[in-house]
């Protein structure tokens, strides 16, 4: 590898390729990456976590641990975009954890789950649809939800997710598909909401 | 309630194109985010390998200095100990053997004999006026 490379260079360059050359002191591959992972990791973790401010600071810190795994990063070991989801993961299942004993711990004040797009017309916004998908998504047990976003939505394949998270490949078949029937019934009640009011049946 | 095979391939459709924007609409990050996790990245980067001079720390070459050494330094070095040396043997060697033509010297430059020099005479004014 030249020692110099180009911007197009390192914008083609492997994950993998650009974390060596950031541990070899090049900031250049510090910004290729930042710019290629960060919206995957925040993307990732907006589903998960369903909140923008806690997604961003899973991003953050996600990239941080990343950052400081380069000097010691063993080629051919990890894919790191798989490495980067897995610490995702484990960042929001924390913060799902500590918002439940915070919920458990003031249960009064404990909000409803959010219902999306309650109260909509037909011919609804964009946003509303969403919103109704991530409430279903909130509603998801943990496992189901992470399984289901990284295959429908990360668009990853089912042997990345079984490394992402630690299972085997018949088991995130079976987490997606269960995921994606109870999402389809939880979907089911809101199908008006969503704006599919008149189609099919 | 039962859903018909129609109703459930709707649902997986609908679910699929839920699936389909939500790929397309994905968060983007705030300049501000990116601006952290990059300052992060350069906090945190190994600082490329430079050539500067290694620092040597050369060994001591003159040894450590002994007792007597450093006795003749606080006078003011070999010479001036040996003078100080010379003197105070030459003062022991006068004052025992207290040759002849000294007690002539001290006699005429003090005007009475050596023996009786009045070193603190106003002590002996002040026992004389009791």
């Amino acid at each position: 590898m030249p020692r110099d490379m180009q911007a197009e260079d390192l914008a083609q360059a492997g994950d993998e390729v650009l974390l060596a050359r950031y541990a070899a002191g090049d900031p250049a591959a510090a910004r290729v990456l930042t710019q290629r992972l960060v919206p995957r990791a925040l993307g990732y973790a907006a589903r998960l976590l369903g909140d923008g401010a806690e997604a961003e600071d899973v991003a953050q810190e996600a990239m941080l641990r990343l950052w400081r795994a380069a000097p010691g990063w063993r080629a051919g070991e990890a894919q790191v975009s798989t490495w980067l989801y897995r610490v995702v993961t484990n960042l929001c299942t924390d913060r799902m954890r500590a918002r439940t004993r915070r919920r458990a711990a003031a249960l009064d004040d404990a909000p409803d789950v959010p219902d999306g797009a309650r109260g909509a017309e037909a011919g609804m916004i964009e946003a509303d649809r969403m919103a109704a998908l991530q409430a279903a998504l909130d509603a998801l047990p943990e496992r189901q939800r992470q399984a289901v976003v990284l295959r429908h939505i990360e668009g990853l394949g089912n042997p990345e997710i079984a490394a992402v998270m630690d299972i085997g490949v018949e088991a995130v078949e079976s987490l997606t598909a269960r995921g994606k029937r109870a999402l389809a019934a939880l979907l089911a009640g809101q199908r008006g909401e969503l704006g599919y009011e008149d189609d099919g049946d | 309630m039962r859903m018909t095979g129609t109703e459930a391939m709707q649902d997986r459709d609908d679910l699929d194109n839920l699936f389909a924007a939500a790929r397309a609409s994905r968060p983007v990050p705030s300049e501000a985010l990116m601006a952290r996790v990059l300052a992060d990245a350069l906090a945190e980067q190994p600082r490329p390998a430079v050539a500067v001079a290694p620092v040597v720390v050369v060994p001591r070459l003159v040894p450590r200095l002994g007792l007597w050494s450093r006795l003749a330094a606080v006078f003011g070095g070999p010479g001036a100990l040996a003078g100080i040396g010379s003197a105070a043997a030459a003062g022991l060697f006068i004052g025992y053997v207290q040759p002849s033509g000294l007690s002539v010297l001290g006699d005429a430059v003090l005007g009475t004999p050596l023996e009786t020099v009045e070193l603190m005479p106003d002590v002996d004014g002040l026992l004389a006026g009791e």
